[in-house]
């Protein structure tokens, strides 16, 4: 029986969730025996640039026409495409906040001699072509990304819970900094995978994962508009990872 | 006739790049341009308007393998800023997790991505069919330093305990001893890696330019002081960190999303060999025994010798970080909580040494504490230069040991295995740098433009 063919991409990101994958330092040796791999540029020299894949990973969002291109021709040779990490499924950090125009960003940090390719926001990788899943997460968890693997090389879409971190605060018993501290914290409509992490922590969760499924952005924003946050904080606390996810509440 | 060779993206490195070096027949490099095409993702410019609070869990993101050291330079510009230090102990936890990192990205860098082209290898699978000692033991160190940021950071991509003052929790003793545990454990292994270097046969060498630039501080502790040290023309000299933009003489380039820097118009070398050379009179921590060990000559003009460099650190971390956590277990943490802050209208500078080299953050803050501008300057954009520079003198080298060869006939004639060697030759050049090419992005604004 021949083995499943996997690529491993980045386009723009911090290419952290590629890391991840390198860091299941006890499982990577065995993966990699598991799988043919035919395309990581971060790991390999040994790169098949055109050949079928039957799983593509893609990290990163899509800010620049080489972003764009290379991702379309991944789409083409790929059975089933994974948006990896936040920036691939929702735009991540570099589409914080549509409303600035990257280009005059770019010419006041470079100036104008500097070539600017930041005429476009970042997309998330649904905006450009079809996905056929998502491993969300920033970085993504590597429990997540090993389980997801296990799915995917046996051709099955990995499947991932909706609700959000506060139900993984409730689990792990946590106090709730939203409700009994007052602090503005995104658990309410994040993507819950990490185990509450940041909140068992005493730190306000700040959304890095994502929305969760139908999240109820309008009173979330109520909530921290009660607690005193300036309306811009408010909308910056929904909007840095995930712009589309802010929905209406806040516009 | 000019001959051409271009890798356009260049495999086993963060993120996306490449070069192209460009010779005419009598051997004359005529281009050897170091490319960026990693998109813009205008952090800087995007965090503007953020509370001060927010401010470094957002550029952490800049770059996943350095992101300890980002945070760590964040918090400490916008707290120069606010004139808040904090105490003692949480500024060696602060060391210590940067040690973490950096012991993980050593162990990273040198068995997946620079060791296995000195055996001709394509990657870290085909690598350990020879030598999966090396590779489990590489796989055990960097676990190692993953543990160590995953126990003080909470997360060992974009850490998130560290905030403006210090912690917002302090390791226990009993995380400390897992800590030390952990440190211990792979001692043997470091010394497996750094005894490849010694029997893998190195590649050509080659005679560079020797000038670098580090922080000064003789163990890697970066808690108080700073002072860039630059070696240059055999001499070292100091700057302080405040007078950094005088150092970085700025030219936008129009093949790079990054900017040059050169002092005097020589290009700087950052990173592990640099900080080894320009900290080298402090004579401490057995940094000569370790480099001797090694082979590794102080100074070098070979950049390959990053590699070594990269290995007596990641031996001599390990023992420091050991030692750091027998401090920290012999005091108490000095405050319960952290220390007020009140924002004001200032500006913080900052800097850290990444695991690659310099890395300087710059903040400016209103009064009310939201960020009005950010700089960073990050070490692969300061290395760029050097890496060009480094190729043009590579490629001549190269050019030459071939026309010297009893065969060669007039002007510059190459082989198919000519192109291949040259090709692997600039490749571990550009590679021994261990560009971080998501951070170089990230460059300093000219001072004429502000």
């Amino acid at each position: 029986m021949t083995k499943p063919t996997l690529g491993v991409f980045g386009l723009t990101g911090c290419a952290g969730d590629q890391l991840v994958l390198l860091d299941c330092e006890d499982e990577l040796l065995t993966l990699l025996d598991l799988v043919d791999t035919r395309d990581f540029l971060m790991a390999s020299s040994n790169g098949d640039e055109y050949c079928p894949l039957d799983v593509a990973l893609v990290e990163g969002a899509v800010v620049t026409d080489r972003d764009e291109a290379h991702l379309r021709r991944i789409r083409d040779r790929a059975g089933l495409l994974v948006a990896l990490g936040t920036c691939a499924v929702w735009g991540g950090i570099a589409a914080m906040d549509r409303r600035f125009d990257r280009a005059a960003l770019a010419r006041e940090i470079y100036g104008a001699a500097g070539r600017t390719n930041g005429r476009r926001t970042a997309l998330a990788l649904h905006e450009v072509v079809e996905v056929d899943a998502s491993i969300t997460g920033c970085p993504v968890e590597a429990a997540q990304l090993l389980e997801a693997l296990a799915h995917l090389l046996r051709g099955n879409p990995p499947v991932f819970p909706g609700y959000p971190v506060c139900t993984e605060c409730r689990i792990r018993e946590c106090g709730c900094l939203l409700l009994e501290d007052g602090k503005a914290c995104c658990g309410i409509i994040t993507a819950a995978g990490c185990g509450a992490r940041c909140p068992a922590l005493g730190v306000p969760c700040i959304g890095c994962r994502g929305p969760a499924a139908d999240p109820n952005t309008e009173s979330a924003f109520r909530r921290y508009r009660e607690l005193g946050l300036a309306e811009r904080d408010a909308v910056a606390v929904l909007r840095t990872f995930a712009p589309e996810a802010a929905g209406e509440g806040g516009a | 006739m000019s001959r051409t060779l271009s890798v356009e993206h260049l495999a086993r490195v963060e993120g996306h790049g490449g070069f192209v070096v460009s010779y005419d027949e009598t051997g004359v490099v005529t281009q050897s341009d170091f490319e960026v095409f990693e998109g813009m993702r205008l952090l800087e410019g995007l965090i503007r308007g953020r509370a001060f609070a927010d401010v470094a869990p957002l550029v952490s993101r800049i770059c996943a393998i350095c992101s300890v050291a980002h945070t760590l330079a964040s918090l400490r510009a916008t707290e120069r800023a606010f004139g808040v230090t904090p105490d003692g102990y949480a500024a060696s936890v602060r060391d210590l997790l940067l040690l973490g990192e950096s012991i993980q990205s050593h162990a990273l860098h040198l068995v997946f991505l620079a060791l296995p082209d000195y055996v001709g290898s394509a990657d870290v699978v085909e690598f350990a069919q020879a030598h999966g000692d090396v590779v489990e033991a590489g796989l055990r160190v960097k676990k190692a330093g993953n543990t160590l940021q995953t126990l003080l950071g909470g997360r060992a991509i974009h850490p998130v305990t560290p905030c403006v003052g210090g912690f917002v929790a302090i390791p226990t003793p009993e995380t400390l001893l897992q800590v030390r545990a952990a440190l211990d454990g792979v001692r043997d292994d470091a010394q497996v890696i750094a005894g490849a270097l010694v029997a893998l046969p190195p590649p050509s060498a080659m005679q560079g330019t020797a000038s670098f630039a580090a922080l000064r501080t003789p163990d890697r502790r970066y808690g108080v002081g700073d002072t860039i040290g630059i070696w240059q023309a055999g001499r070292l000299r100091t700057v302080p960190l405040d007078e950094y933009r005088t150092l970085f003489d700025e030219t936008v380039v129009a093949h790079s999303h990054a900017k040059h820097s050169r002092i005097d118009g020589q290009s700087l070398m950052v990173g592990a060999l640099a900080r080894l050379v320009v900290n080298r009179d402090w004579q401490v921590d057995g940094v000569s025994d370790a480099a001797a060990a090694l082979g590794l000559p102080l100074p070098s003009s070979d950049p390959l010798d990053n590699n070594r460099a990269q290995a007596v650190e990641l031996v001599l971390d390990l023992e420091r970080a050991s030692t750091l956590v027998d401090e920290l277990l012999d005091r108490e943490p000095e405050g319960a909580s952290l220390p007020v802050i009140e924002p004001r209208a200032a500006t913080g500078i900052a800097a850290v040494e990444a695991p690659r080299g310099i890395l300087v953050h710059e903040y400016e803050y209103d009064a009310g504490g939201r960020i009005v501008r950010a700089n960073v300057v990050t070490p692969t954009a300061v290395n760029a230069a050097s890496i060009e520079d480094h190729l043009r003198l590579a490629t001549e080298q190269e050019l030459a040991d071939v026309a010297r060869r009893p065969t060669a006939s007039a002007g510059v004639h190459r082989s198919r295995s000519d192109d291949r060697r040259l090709r692997q030759r600039l490749e571990m050049l550009v590679r021994a740098y261990d560009p971080c090419i998501s951070c170089s992005v990230h460059v300093l604004q000219r001072s004429d433009e502000r």
